[in-house]
């Protein structure tokens, strides 16, 4: 089964906002409703050694996804492909699967009262072209693309990387797909924000 | 609600028709025209439209998604060679821009008196005939020097546009708050000492050997300058290439906040506001001490050798040294033969000109031009520069290693921070003096680049010719501040004297183009003194403002950047803006100025009626309509505007071609000697002795329509051929009652006064940050998240207190901001009163001598609790934002 996902290379990312609200654009995301959001870490450490850094968040595509374990109706689903997804049809808000999300990244839909989250753009991959935050990112530091797969683009910016450089999120055994690039170069990963 | 979700609504007939009154803001939302048939008729085609953002300045390529002729999506373009696909937050919220419920959409007349909020719809030829009226009647009755015009960077501008209108109107009086606090100072003081176009500010299209991807760059210096904030997708994106190379790339960056560049860099030196010329001296001192400049390049291509006369203050000349040659004709002291020698350009082979010394010619005692500089960075010590600038002296000298290291490329950018303070014009020379020194100039790997140019006109010209050599003698504050006069601009701070008290002369009418004078203007609370004494003044604009609710007396519409045409040129390419829809009766700012001028032409102005012919215009006719626009902008490139369009992004050379380096050495086929530099001299002015001719004299930027030369009278005194340090006038070393120093500075998210208005954009960022050290938080009983008053002997207003140590203990930090949303509010004033950085700031001297420079960054405040938080009716909740949500509509036909 292939690991479709986001991978995004911390030292190239500005915290610029415009993943956040080129989702927003694409997806018709409702105010005060996110499925991409850019958290901004830090300060932390003392003149001249401090880090800060800007980290999107956005559904993490775990391998063993609490969300969908938790979902009482198989609304949160794992597809043939293997991408963690919300069928709205099913979902009845009982906003489980949002306690079960240890990153927070899932939000919920005040109009059609359903759970949404990042789909990685499955409207546009089925047609051949990248998520839209994936194309539209102002640095090129997000990449989207199977991570069993060796010419996918996530993979080959991950094999330019020491595996120490290689992050992703705290992992309480969920197995997040997503990977943070981070070097040392820029400061020192937080693995919870 | 988003493209995705857009319906197609019912139109409705106009119900702001003909005469009928509106009030601004939201109540204008409901102004709808009725839709065209054959444009509504729904195709279900969607077509890729080629275009270019106007966000902000960075121009990045836009692929705009059509669909029955409404824009639903847009993408960033990858054919640009800088922004490569990408686009930021600004430039993604195009369509909320576009769609703006509260969108000027028709000429719109004030009902009743000024701070009402009464308007009516009229016609564009009623609202043009008016405008003309206006002016010829105040031309005659007062002279047209009465009527000021004005812009501002941010939403859409056209920028020569302004003193290109007021030459054809034959005022003096055009002005905008940028220019002498943003850029002119860098760009004006490059023309004068380096003159080969270039300058060292990167967010205006310099650095261009920096976006490729091969470049030999290791080091650069981010003097004042946040690339991830002012050129998010393309210098930002250039810098992020750059830094994830294998080879990686060193980074210094000089600001006093830990910015994202500053976050990344291998050095960050948070220098307190205001006080960068002396570290710049600093820099200059350590270098000629440590010997790490390049004495080949200084000593043949910049006038370090030569000898300055010390009565003139200018270089020596052959004819003053007692030496063969002519006046044009510079002196090196020959040190094999002990004597003065004539310069045999480009350099007198064999000879070892000292850069520095002192030497006796003619009965007098010459110092070099190196001399005269290495005197002026004496005192500057490492150890001081770190005591005045609050930095860390062996943190600076690690950056100089870095800087200077024998085996980098290096290259120093240099920002709008500078800019904003009365040291400017110093700012801007020590930048230069510093990459001179270093031999950056033209190298692989270098800052300053002289690649090629495009044969397009992206700026239409200005035409100082146009404008009589009596007016132009009336410029507000030309005497003391002529490097205004390259931007053909006024002095801002005579031009609100003239405004409040009338002197010298009463300004009677204003036409002013721009975001948001309330929110950009320095000082903005001398607006209540000074815009109620001009009888008539009209906003021309995208959507209301502060400025427009309070003081306008006629609104004119004109386009965002979805519906403007333009030629850019990025890199080795030329990129089209097409209009990919039109909306209401907007009308492009250009042709809104020539249908002024015609007008006033058809009504008997004479000096206007000159303005469309090329033998009496100047040199710059205005076009008549959009297509001689164009067809202007086109300029010699050699395909159509048509197939621009098509194509979206044209190649006018490879980049190889446009990759030319060492510009200077390239033989001039007149002379068969090298070109060099486009200075008086052909060398890097290191001494600045135009700077000292401009202050005495206007040459070469003053010009009239009767005389191409005008002689001016003297500034009260010489500006200065080298760089010195001033401690702000305003400082904390003496301040006991506003003890902290502010600055302002860039975000992602919003450019200038723009986009406030902008639903997603305000959710990210509501309401402005004042970013303060945790131990003056304690000491001022600030809580981070709380509301705090700031300051100044000017004014107050609020911020949202951030306490981190992203600020320097003792400096605090606040982007600019206002508030639309209170524009419908039956008292406006919050909108630009509750949490603007520019009521604090200082617009009294003193001043930049050569442009004029007033104090926007390292200012005096003092801080304090505001319990009662942000006014009533500030929006800062998501769902706040709802009715700004877009409006989509559809095309209409073009007004002109």
């Amino acid at each position: 089964m292939a690991r479709n996902c986001i991978v995004v290379n911390v030292d190239r990312c500005t915290g610029c906002y415009s993943c956040e609200i080129t989702c927003k654009m694409e997806n018709g995301i409702a105010l005060g409703e996110h499925w991409n959001k850019v958290v901004m870490v830090g300060p932390f450490g003392e003149y001249p050694d401090m880090t800060r850094y800007a980290l999107p968040t956005m559904c993490q595509q775990c391998e063993d996804a609490p969300c969908v374990h938790v979902c009482p109706t198989g609304a949160s689903y794992r597809d043939e492909e293997g991408k963690v997804l919300i069928d709205r049809e099913k979902c009845i808000g009982c906003k489980y699967c949002m306690m079960a999300c240890p990153y927070g990244v899932r939000d919920w839909n005040a109009a059609s009262k359903t759970v949404e989250k990042c789909t990685l753009c499955g409207h546009l991959t089925a047609q051949g072209e990248l998520p839209a935050c994936v194309k539209s990112c102002s640095t090129g530091a997000r990449f989207y693309g199977d991570l069993d797969d060796p010419d996918s683009d996530v993979s080959k910016e991950l094999a330019k990387y020491d595996p120490a450089d290689i992050h992703t999120l705290e992992d309480v055994g969920n197995h997040p797909s997503t990977k943070y690039i981070m070097t040392s170069m820029h400061g020192e990963w937080k693995e919870r924000v | 609600m988003t493209q995705a979700n857009m319906t197609r609504r019912s139109f409705t007939k106009s119900v702001a028709a003909l005469g009928a009154v509106a009030a601004l803001g939201m109540g204008a939302a409901r102004d709808f025209v009725a839709v065209d048939p054959a444009v509504a008729a729904e195709s279900g085609q969607t077509t890729i439209v080629k275009t270019s953002c106007r966000a902000c300045i960075a121009n990045c390529a836009v692929l705009a998604h059509v669909k029955d002729g409404r824009v639903i999506k847009l993408e960033g373009n990858p054919e640009s060679p800088m922004s490569r696909g990408g686009i930021c937050a600004k430039g993604m919220a195009g369509i909320q821009a576009l769609y703006h419920p509260n969108r000027n959409k028709y000429p719109m007349r004030r009902v009743g008196a000024r701070g009402g909020n009464d308007w009516e719809r009229i016609s564009w030829d009623e609202a043009i005939t008016e405008v003309a009226t206006k002016i010829n009647e105040f031309s005659d009755k007062y002279g047209s020097e009465c009527i000021t015009v004005s812009t501002g960077g941010g939403g859409n501008p056209h920028f020569t546009n302004i003193p290109r209108f007021a030459a054809a109107i034959n005022t003096p009086n055009s002005w905008e708050p940028g220019c002498a606090q943003c850029y002119l100072p860098r760009q004006g003081m490059a023309q004068f000492v380096y003159g080969s176009g270039p300058d060292l500010s990167f967010a205006d299209n310099n650095g261009r050997d920096y976006y490729f991807n091969d470049s030999e760059v290791t080091c650069i210096v981010m003097w004042g300058t946040d690339p991830s904030n002012s050129s998010v997708a393309t210098g930002g994106r250039a810098i992020a290439e750059l830094r994830n190379r294998e080879q990686g790339l060193k980074t210094v960056v000089i600001d006093p906040r830990f910015t994202m560049d500053a976050a990344k860099a291998d050095v960050w030196l948070p220098i307190r506001p205001g006080t960068d010329v002396a570290l710049m001296l600093s820099w200059i001192k350590w270098i000629i001490d440590n010997e790490r400049y390049d004495e080949e390049f200084c000593r043949e291509w910049t006038n370090m050798p030569y000898l300055v006369n010390p009565e003139t203050r200018l270089t020596l000349k052959a004819v003053e040294a007692g030496l063969e040659g002519t006046e044009q004709d510079y002196v090196i002291w020959d040190p094999d033969q002990n004597m003065p020698v004539v310069v045999q350009y480009p350099f007198n082979e064999g000879v070892k000109a000292p850069l520095f010394g002192e030497f006796e010619v003619n009965g007098m005692t010459c110092k070099t031009g190196g001399q005269v500089l290495k005197e002026a960075c004496e005192e500057w010590t490492i150890e001081r520069a770190a005591d005045i600038c609050w930095l860390d002296a062996d943190q600076i000298v690690k950056a100089l290693e870095l800087y200077t290291d024998p085996k980098a490329h290096s290259g120093l950018m240099q920002g709008v921070a500078t800019d904003q303070t009365p040291q400017s014009g110093q700012a801007a020379l020590a930048a230069l003096e510093l990459e001179f020194l270093m031999g950056n100039v033209e190298k692989p790997g270098g800052m300053l680049q002289r690649f090629g140019l495009a044969p397009i006109m992206e700026q239409l010209g200005m035409a100082p010719q146009a404008l009589s050599k009596e007016k132009f003698l009336k410029r507000a504050g030309y005497i003391e501040h002529k490097g205004l006069m390259y931007w053909d601009m006024a002095f801002i701070p005579d031009i609100m004297k003239m405004m409040i008290d009338g002197d010298p002369y009463q300004i009677h009418m204003w036409i002013e183009r721009s975001g948001n004078k309330h929110a950009m203007l320095g000082n903005s609370l001398q607006l209540e003194k000074a815009a109620p004494n001009v009888d008539f003044i009209v906003h021309v604009y995208m959507y209301p403002t502060a400025f427009t609710r309070m003081y306008a007396d006629i609104i004119l519409p004109c386009t965002e950047w979805l519906e403007t045409n333009l030629v850019i040129q990025q890199f080795n390419t030329v990129m089209v803006r097409q209009a990919v829809t039109h909306l209401f009766e907007t009308v492009d700012e250009g042709i809104i100025w020539s249908s002024i001028v015609k007008k006033c032409a058809e009504l008997g102005n004479e000096h206007c009626a000159k303005q469309f012919d090329p033998a009496t215009a100047g040199g710059m006719p205005l076009p008549h309509d959009e297509d001689e626009k164009i067809a202007q902008h086109m300029g010699g490139l050699p395909i159509s505007w048509e197939e621009l369009c098509e194509k979206g992004v044209y190649e006018f050379c490879t980049p190889d071609e446009f990759r030319h380096y060492y510009g200077y050495k390239d033989i001039d086929p007149a002379t068969g000697k090298p070109a060099g530099f486009g200075t008086l001299s052909k060398k890097c002015e290191m001494y600045a002795e135009s700077v000292v001719t401009l202050g005495r004299t206007g040459m070469p930027w003053a010009t009239s329509a009767e005389e191409p030369m005008v002689l001016l009278p003297p500034a009260s005194e010489d500006y200065e051929p080298v760089p010195y340090y001033v401690e702000p006038a305003e400082s904390p070393l003496n301040d006991t009652e506003y003890p902290l120093v502010i600055t302002n500075g860039r975000l992602p998210m919003y450019h200038h006064g723009t986009l406030r208005n902008i639903p997603y954009l305000r959710e990210i960022y509501p309401v402005p940050e004042l970013w303060i050290n945790p131990v003056d938080a304690e000491a001022y009983g600030i809580q981070d998240g709380t509301w705090a008053w700031i300051e100044s002997r000017r004014g107050k207003t609020r911020g949202k207190a951030k306490v981190t140590t992203c600020i320097p203990k003792g400096v605090l930090y606040q982007e600019r901001f206002w508030n639309p949303e209170f524009l419908d509010a039956e008292d406006p004033t919050p909108a630009f009163t509750a949490m603007n950085y520019n009521v604090l700031t200082k617009t009294e001297a003193p001043y930049n001598p050569e442009f004029g420079t007033y104090t926007l960054r390292g200012i005096m405040v003092k801080v304090y609790p505001c319990p009662e938080g942000a006014p009533e009716g500030t929006w800062t909740e998501p769902a706040d934002f709802e009715p700004w949500m877009p409006q989509p509509s559809d095309p209409t036909k073009k007004v002109f």
